[in-house]
């Protein structure tokens, strides 16, 4: 299991004059540190493409604890991307938020303007990039790119920024005098340690892996790994990784975000879910997911493709491939059930069909055996720990 | 590994710049009349003995290749290309030299203009895409990218110097004056140089606002520009520090590119101004058929197309530390 | 791959589905596209039947006006120096200036895909001098080697008046040379779309069944990348225009078929600016603007829409 070491407690001693969280770090003005890190509540975001509207990301909500790691999966395509960028809106010209909130600690971010939230990125949450091929600016060097974030948002000096830059670099495991070089000079495992210096530099309360081991082979995947969680134990970082590869979730979080067509299918501790999968999609991931130790996939085996987003079916968006398809899942969306912390969205689990209510959180801190076992049987699959 | 890069490019001016001489060589040839009459063009007393010294000189006598194309190369080489078959008596080397400055100041300085407006609009027109400022901007660029240089040139004629009778109509310097100092005579030369300069600067710049334009649009759409949106930089850093430095990479090679398709529009510039330098060179040379003076000029405007790609390449290498290694 | 990552992967994809119908409707559809071409058939109209609009081209001969008249009713674009109605000269420049324009590209895009194709499919040391060569036009002063060349051929082929299809020996020439100097982008362009189609399967199916270079060459090279040559002809023709209207201003034109670049010509020798004249070349002068205009916006529209390297949108 994962190491939580200095991470937090949900208790707070906030001071009336600066606010700060579980790690001490100084939080925005109107923040209020006895509130949970982020609340995501029924975020909706779209594109203009081409006249028709892609609902890419369509009424997701979920919680993020401090010190806490919540991986989000789902195949390419499912609006895992856009709804980590949606948190600090780095999106597309075409893509707008339509709807929901994105509660930072009390604070409502989706009416901020563009200049003020401008203030939240990278300070409070950073992303780090898949691949970092083209996320690092070919035309500077390694160490002005991690400086620039210390000069520009914390006014560094530039002597201090360089100096800091290095440690951060040092602090990835790159040499200090590697900061002279160009993208291009460095491996793709390289460049993916220097996007997290990166992100890392302005000690921000959460940050966003999107994608941080794809494209890399799996010797480096694994040191990036290794890397993203020692970090995460001793800096008590809070993690969203976004990943369509089940084995980073099984190694690196705590809790996981299955995605289906911009809505989320099951949500819940990674033990529980991986344990006894609920939703038929998750049931499907995991069984297409082979042994871990022998062979990392990715999740598109599953017959069939997604639904076209710009005109989703109606009902459940997972009924034209589900195994279990009834009636009712082609005319009504299925509501969120929580089961024993798990929130899964699927008729097979009708509100009250085991007394729970159909909450818009799951709280994921009751774990109980196997309480309303799914009537469908299914093969469960192993969770698999590396 | 800098060397390799410098070394390739080299290489390359110098096979583009043999192949202008062959293609000289061979048109030479191509051209109608015999060849002594061809190097000898319009000379006054060609005596049989100037005319055989001719043939030795040039290998007339001897076969096409190799020998009268390495006395060609070897001649060109050492800056002889023949005789004007107008200006008599003179060579093209001494026909070629007193109209360089002309162009190389009006043309020059058009492209250093045009450059920097046009990389200032089609950075801004790309940045604010879709705005209004971009719609106009686009489309003085597409407009002036779709006119003819010298019509360019004729309306401003018509209208600063014909209506407002602002600046000169033709020439270098107003023919027949005196001037009492040096100051004076910078004076009245700027004014003759305003319109044609103008021209040629309004000419290119729509194409260069084009080209920077859908460079910086493409840039924008990078993922380090993403990164740089989610670091919570500022568009305007953003715009400077990230997306400009890569969006010139592009726009260099293309305007080096373009150079040699922009000088047809330096030629018929002057024309327009009567302004004394290659352009009308080339167009009286073509009138009166002085094939000799238009090789020259092919010559001479290939040769500096080509030296100023290889410029932009090493500009190219300098702003982009990929081609490096 | 990864800029899927960043903008979300899923309205990616889905654009290149939508849009149903045929290029040309979805040419249309595009406000450039439907601009450029309402301007460009209302000047091929002219073109195709100017005597139903203005009567015959008029000659110092037949001329019906005064000298330098002012726009007026009678002479809506005013007169020349030799009395010819301004209007009248314009509407037969456009047939001259298109017709030129026209075969000037065909035989341009032919030579840029034939050394193209050929290239990009041969491969090896043929592709090599092949893109030397192309590269040595593309950057070289193809303007001041038409300015030689043309001249030259024009001496080779001999008398001027002979005529070609109504066109004259001088405009021919002009065509021809247009097509030696223009041909290199085209080339680079079908020749880069080649090399990946030679990659493709069906042309290792061809290969299997014992085709022959030449028959996959015409057979499944060359109707792949048709889309991509209309694409570029549209484009090289607005070059094409230019470039007869600038070798026409420098005299390289026929005095006895006038082109927009001829009149313009003309209005330079007689002095237009100066005399306060815009009547004599502002009207050929917005023909080229417009026609060139029109075709590029035509042609940037199509190349969106067609060329694959553009993913279908910007």
């Amino acid at each position: 299991m994962i190491g939580r070491g200095g991470a937090g407690p949900k208790s707070s001693t906030a001071t009336a004059a600066t606010p700060v969280d579980a790690r001490g770090r100084a939080l925005p003005k109107h923040a209020d540190p006895s509130q949970p890190l982020l609340v995501v509540d029924d975020l909706r975001t779209y594109f203009e493409l081409d006249g028709a509207t892609v609902h890419a990301v369509d009424g997701v909500s979920f919680k993020l604890q401090q010190g806490e790691a919540l991986g989000i999966a789902g195949e390419s395509g499912c609006g895992k991307t856009t709804t980590a960028l949606s948190l600090i809106r780095v999106l597309p010209s075409n893509a707008r938020i339509v709807s929901g909130s994105v509660r930072y600690f009390g604070i409502d971010l989706v009416p901020k303007s563009a200049e003020a939230l401008r203030r939240y990125r990278w300070r409070e949450i950073s992303i780090v990039f898949q691949g970092a091929m083209n996320a690092l600016n070919p035309v500077h060097r390694l160490r002005d790119q991690v400086a620039e974030p210390l000069m520009e948002r914390l006014n560094m000096s530039e002597s201090k920024a360089r100096k800091r830059a290095g440690e951060l670099l040092e602090l990835v495991g790159i040499p200090k005098q590697r900061g002279s070089a160009y993208p291009h000079e460095l491996s793709g495992g390289m460049r993916q340690r220097a996007m997290i210096a990166m992100a890392l530099a302005c000690d921000p309360a959460i940050v966003i892996g999107d994608e941080p081991t794809t494209a890399l082979d799996v010797m480096i995947q694994a040191q990036i790994l290794e890397l993203l969680e020692r970090l995460r134990r001793e800096l008590g970082l809070s993690l969203i990784l976004i990943t369509h590869d089940l084995s980073v979730i099984a190694e690196t979080c705590d809790r996981i975000l299955v995605m289906y067509a911009g809505r989320v299918a099951e949500e819940g501790s990674v033990s529980e879910v991986f344990r006894h999968p609920r939703h038929p999609y998750t049931q499907k991931l995991l069984s297409a997911f082979p042994n871990i130790t022998a062979d990392r996939r990715t999740l598109d085996v599953i017959p069939g493709s997604p639904p076209d987003l710009r005109e989703p079916p109606p009902g459940c968006r997972f009924a034209p491939r589900c195994p279990f398809v009834m009636p009712v899942c082609s005319e009504v969306v299925p509501p969120e059930v929580t089961f024993d912390g798990v929130r899964v969205a699927c008729h097979l689990y009708p509100p009250g069909s085991d007394g729970a209510p159909a909450g818009m959180l799951a709280r994921s801190s009751t774990p109980e055996a196997d309480g309303g076992a799914p009537s469908v049987s299914t093969r469960p699959a192993e969770a698999p720990r590396a | 590994m800098k060397i390799g890069y410098l070394g390739r490019r080299i290489a390359s001016a110098l096979i583009t710049i043999a192949l202008i001489a062959l293609i000289n060589f061979l048109l030479f040839r191509a051209m109608p009349g015999s060849p002594e009459r061809v190097i000898l063009g319009r000379t006054p007393n060609v005596t049989a003995q100037i005319l055989q010294q001719t043939r030795e000189r040039w290998g007339l006598d001897k076969s096409l290749f190799p020998d009268q194309f390495v006395a060609y190369v070897g001649a060109t080489v050492q800056g002889d290309l023949g005789f004007s078959f107008i200006a008599r008596g003179q060579t093209v080397t001494e026909v070629l030299a007193q109209r360089i400055w002309p162009t190389v100041i009006l043309f020059g300085l058009g492209e250093i203009v045009a450059i920097i407006l046009g990389l200032a609009l089609g950075a801004y027109t790309g940045w604010r895409r879709g705005g209004p400022v971009d719609y106009v901007g686009n489309g003085v660029s597409l407009v002036l990218y779709s006119t003819p240089y010298f019509l360019l040139g004729m309306a401003f004629l018509l209208v600063f110097a014909t209506t407002f009778r602002w600046f000169p109509t033709f020439g270098m310097l107003t023919s027949g004056a005196q001037y009492p100092g040096l100051w004076e005579r910078l004076i009245d030369f700027l004014a003759h140089l305003a319109l044609p300069l103008a021209t040629v600067a309004f000419g290119l710049v729509g194409q260069y606002a084009i080209v920077m334009r859908s460079s910086i649009v493409e840039t924008l759409s990078e993922d380090y520009v993403t990164t740089a949106r989610a670091m919570g930089l500022r568009e305007g850093r953003i715009l400077r520090h990230h997306a400009l430095p890569n969006a010139m990479l592009p726009t260099v090679s293309l305007i080096a590119i373009n150079l040699g398709y922009v000088v047809a529009g330096a030629i018929t510039v002057e024309v327009v101004f009567n302004w004394p330098g290659l352009g009308t060179l080339a167009v009286t040379a073509l009138t009166s058929r002085d094939y000799p003076v238009l090789q020259g000029v092919f010559l001479l405007l290939g040769i500096s197309v080509v030296l100023a790609n290889l410029v932009a390449d090493l500009i190219y290498g300098a702003l982009d530390p990929r081609v490096r290694t | 791959m990864t800029a899927a990552s960043v903008r979300g992967t899923g309205p990616r994809g889905l654009g290149r589905a939508l849009g149903s119908g045929t290029i040309v409707r979805r040419l249309l559809r595009k406000p450039e596209g439907l601009i450029g071409v309402v301007i460009l058939t209302i000047f091929i109209v002219l073109a195709i039947v100017p005597q139903v609009f203005v009567g015959p081209l008029q000659t110092a001969v037949t001329a019906s006006g005064h000298r330098l008249e002012p726009p007026s009713g009678a002479h809506l674009f005013g007169t020349d120096e030799l009395r010819r109605d301004m209007l009248n000269q314009t509407v037969y420049g456009a047939r001259i200036s298109l017709v030129i324009g026209f075969l000037a590209t065909l035989v341009t895009v032919a030579i840029g895909a034939v050394i193209g194709i050929v290239a990009g499919f041969v491969g090896g040391w043929l592709d090599a001098i092949l893109m030397r060569i192309t590269d040595f036009f593309l950057v070289i002063p193809t303007f001041v080697l038409a300015l030689i060349l043309t001249p030259i051929i024009q001496e080779l082929v001999g008398s001027a008046a002979t005529e070609v299809f109504g066109i004259r020996m001088t405009l021919i020439v002009i065509v021809i040379v247009i097509g030696i100097t223009s041909w290199s982008s085209t080339a680079r362009i079908i020749r880069s779309q080649t090399l990946s189609l030679r990659e493709r399967a069906f042309v290792d199916r061809a290969r299997v069944i014992g085709a022959g270079s030449g028959h996959i060459m015409r057979r499944h090279i060359l109707p792949n990348v048709i889309n991509l040559i209309v694409a570029n002809a549209v484009l090289t023709f607005a070059g094409a225009v230019l470039t007869e209207t600038t070798l026409s201003f420098v005299g390289l034109g026929d005095p006895f078929q006038p082109s927009w670049g001829q009149l313009l010509e003309a209005a330079r020798a007689a002095g237009a600016p100066g005399l306060g004249a815009w009547w004599y070349f502002v009207p050929p002068g917005a023909g080229i603007v417009l026609v060139v205009l029109s075709f590029t916006l035509v042609g940037s529209a199509l190349d969106d829409l067609l060329n694959p390297k553009r993913g279908g949108r910007r």
